[in-house]
């Protein structure tokens, strides 16, 4: 009978390539064993440059006081609006700040922001998924009805709903975030789990008396933590992209701290005149965005 | 014979290319999307702008005197008491609807405002103490106060205050805001919330004031568009999609003014300045030594440069250059910019930096505020620049951006330090509400008697002189006072076509006579 809803599922229009778009989707992941083979990673440019954007994005945040002496607050009107080349690199914002200063210490907003809410999504999101799946039954319908009506509500207004709760802030927007991302994830985890159930070295397992306990975190975590840390991976570039829209918007960090996304909607108004003060911060948040979703992608494929 | 010929074509030719003619339609440009615009209901400025076109008031102001002059009322007197005003009609006007106006209209439209179901959250307060309308005879209304209410005449002459039709009121109800009928130069003929709102030209309109220029509209329809995001403001103007569009952000001016096809008309706005109150019940700022440090410490200059682009003057005190009563003499406190005897005032008051870490201390407590703003009207560009000013002062600031329900109750609790805020208005009885010690919008927490005297007398007495008298008395006391840092005088950047021409606005610097309003072709 699974089967055959599965199977309906399936022909109703989830993805075919995507195993992780088809978890969403409610169909079980296949177990892990028949892994592609694996073409070496300089093979594979797009995926290699967005593994050294990553770490470059991570490494300028963290050693932002040691690649550039500008403070990235000092306003200096004098300065306003300088172009790229006699205002610094990247030129200057309208109250004269550097932008590649304020870009390299955003980092640490925006990437912690991220790394913060995909942590509470897993934190939340796999030990749900992991219940669902390992126990079946009652609990899997009565915890996965949950996160359907969660999924019922678009991320970003889950999110937005959130910080209207929370009160703006980077905490709350970090919570918020997670918050929203927790639900898919929970579905992916349940997905993946109940595919290592059917497996017949859990019911040996079962046989041998093992406790659900066991069989739930020694058997069933452990195999599917790949598909988990790739799913991640894309999340990240989610999570990313919606904690830069609540900034945005003005939700979330206090006026002056170079988010990337406050950086943005700042300098938006004077894109006609100084586009550097807006085109820097949103090709980081792109370009962070789109790796982090190129090397999910990767991962998913494997 | 052909050298006159060509004269007359040439003439002909002037005549009809370059002079203005009557007909045409313009999109204008308005900045938010009111929740309602009902004018005796809503509150909005926004709603004024193309409403004053469809009302006609009992009195105008002449903006450039600030004499009252005749509107549906042709004349009128004041009792010796000031607590009853009689106006005098004018005869044989009509609302759109065929209405006659009259007496009763005017009765009609006061009593609607102030009844407690109409909700009326600006017009039921511009009109003070008010007590009752009396119908004299068919053109002579009298309005009684319960006391003297020196802004009356005032109030009277704005949109809010502005006569509808008995009849539409009565059949619309509720839904009235979409079908609104006055008596002004133009019909109200639709509005889509959140859309547009298009009005036509009154064929029969011939009771307009002195301060019009013209006995009927010029333009045939007028289409108010939102564009609520300032960004989109000057693509929408260069690219043709309006003809008129109010606040243009300060950096699009500058690049329009150098256009041939564009100009930017600046209007002071009166009314209360952009200035941030501060806290004096709260520490530190309860001693008056650390807010003349502040005063000192913020360079207003760099703020109206970097945040305005100079398009606004700095601000002196409390009021607004524009506004009638406004002391010049406001402007000898706390200038120019000094830093170091900021410095000189915070030592003074016993804040130093002790431990190293760049922010003062007393006692133990670091010298930290906090900084409530709302994310409109540049708040968070200017605070921005401010914490950083005092931060090279050793003063941290911990700004947060909070709704305006959110302010108000923060403000109500006095949780914070400082807060800003500005509002237009052109009376200056508006400063009661600010430094009034029962005032609504009381946030600087003042408590003065010798003030509070001052400001309930200006609203009583209507001698104009013994009013600028006491008002500057307040606005001296204010800055001496340090009850806050004012920042910059509003003014509003209106973005305009080179082919629409002879655009005025009123004494409040918001709203349009679009009566007057022509097209070159």
């Amino acid at each position: 009978m699974r089967g055959n809803i599965q199977a309906v599922k399936q022909d109703l229009g989830c993805p075919k390539q995507n195993v992780l778009a088809r978890a969403l989707c409610g169909v079980a992941i296949p177990p892990l064993q028949a892994v592609s083979p694996r073409r070496p990673l300089r093979r594979q440019p797009l995926v290699l440059c967005s593994l050294l954007w990553l770490i470059a994005a991570v490494l300028g945040a963290m050693l932002a006081p040691y690649l550039t002496p500008v403070d990235p607050l000092t306003t200096d009107p004098s300065r306003a609006l300088l172009p790229p080349g006699s205002g610094g690199l990247l030129g200057t914002d309208f109250l004269g700040r550097d932008v590649l200063a304020r870009l390299l210490w955003g980092g640490r907003w925006t990437l912690g922001m991220g790394v913060g809410a995909l942590t509470l999504a897993v934190v939340i999101g796999l030990p749900l998924g992991l219940a669902a799946g390992s126990a079946g039954g009652w609990l899997d319908g009565f915890l996965m009805r949950l996160v359907d009506a969660w999924l019922a509500f678009p991320g970003l207004l889950l999110a937005m709903a959130g910080v209207a709760v929370l009160g703006p802030g980077l905490s709350s927007v970090t919570v918020a975030v997670g918050l929203a991302a927790a639900a898919p994830y929970a579905r992916v985890v349940r997905a993946a789990a109940r595919a290592i159930r059917a497996q017949p070295y859990i019911e040996a397992a079962r046989a041998i008396g093992a406790s659900p306990w066991r069989i739930a975190l020694r058997h069933i975590l452990p195999n599917t933590a790949p598909a988990l840390l790739a799913f991640a991976a894309t999340q990240l570039g989610w999570v990313l992209l919606n904690g830069a829209a609540l900034h945005f918007l003005g939700l979330g960090v206090p006026p002056g701290v170079p988010e990337w996304g406050a950086m943005l909607a700042e300098g938006r108004a004077y894109l006609r005149d100084a586009p550097w003060a807006a085109v820097f911060p949103g090709a980081a948040l792109t370009l962070t965005i789109l790796a982090a979703n190129l090397l999910g992608d990767r991962l998913g494929q494997h | 014979m052909r050298r006159r010929l060509l004269v007359l074509l040439v003439a002909a030719a002037l005549a009809t290319g370059c002079t203005p003619q009557p007909g045409g339609r313009i999109v204008y440009g308005l900045t938010l999307a009111p929740s309602g615009i009902d004018p005796h209901i809503n509150a909005s400025s926004e709603l004024g702008i193309p409403l004053t076109s469809v009302y006609d008031t009992l009195v105008y102001q002449d903006p450039k005197t600030g004499e009252f002059v005749p509107g549906l009322a042709q004349q009128w007197e004041v009792s010796e008491d000031g607590k009853v005003y009689t106006f005098y009609l004018r005869r044989g006007v009509k609302f759109h609807d065929g209405t006659p106006f009259n007496a009763e209209a005017v009765r009609f439209n006061l009593e609607r405002i102030v009844s407690p179901d109409l909700a009326s959250q600006r017009a039921r307060f511009m009109l003070g103490p008010y007590e009752r309308t009396e119908v004299v005879d068919e053109y002579t209304v009298r309005i009684i106060l319960r006391e003297p209410f020196a802004p009356l005449l005032d109030s009277l002459s704005q949109v809010y205050l502005a006569m509808a039709s008995p009849t539409a009121v009565q059949q619309w109800g509720s839904e009235y805001q979409l079908h609104q009928v006055g008596t002004g130069p133009f019909i109200f003929v639709e509005y889509v919330p959140g859309d547009h709102l298009l009005l036509r030209r009154n064929p029969n309109y011939a009771w307009g004031p002195p301060v019009y220029q013209h006995r009927t509209a010029q333009l045939e329809e007028v289409e108010f568009r939102f564009f609520t995001d300032p960004a989109t403001r000057s693509p929408a103007l260069e690219s043709g999609a309006a003809d008129v569009m109010g606040e243009i952000p300060p950096q699009d001016a500058a690049r329009l003014q150098g256009s041939a096809d564009f100009r930017i008309e600046a209007v002071a706005i009166p009314g209360v300045s952009l200035m941030l109150f501060m806290n004096t019940t709260r520490s530190p700022l309860d001693d008056i030594n650390v807010r003349q440090a502040l005063l000192f410490g913020t360079d207003r200059k760099a703020i109206i440069s970097a945040v305005f682009r100079d398009t606004s003057p700095v601000a002196c005190g409390p009021l607004a250059a524009a506004t009638f009563g406004y002391n010049p003499m406001v402007c000898q406190f706390y200038q120019p910019y000094n830093p170091d005897q900021a410095a000189a005032l915070l030592e003074e008051a016993g804040w130093k930096d002790t431990d190293g870490d760049g922010v003062r201390d007393k006692d133990g407590q670091p010298l930290v505020l906090d900084f409530y703003l709302m994310g409109w009207g540049y708040m968070p560009e200017v605070g921005q620049l401010i914490a950083d000013q005092w931060a090279r002062l050793g003063v941290r600031v911990q700004s947060q951006v909070v709704s305006y329900p959110e302010a108000l109750e923060i403000a109500k609790e006095g949780r914070h330090h400082l807060m800003p805020f500005n509002l237009s208005g052109s009376d200056p009885d508006i400063l009661r509400r600010f430094f009034h010690s029962q005032g609504g919008f009381n946030w600087s927490k003042v408590n003065d008697p010798e003030m509070d005297r001052w400001l309930e007398e200006g609203a009583r007495v209507s001698d104009r002189n013994r009013r600028a008298d006491l008002y500057a008395k307040v606005q001296d006391r204010v800055m001496e006072s340090a009850l806050i840092i004012p920042i910059r005088d509003y003014v509003n950047l209106n973005g305009v076509s080179n082919r629409v021409q002879g655009l005025r606005f009123d004494a409040r610097g918001w709203f349009p006579w679009l009566i007057d309003v022509t097209l070159r072709r």
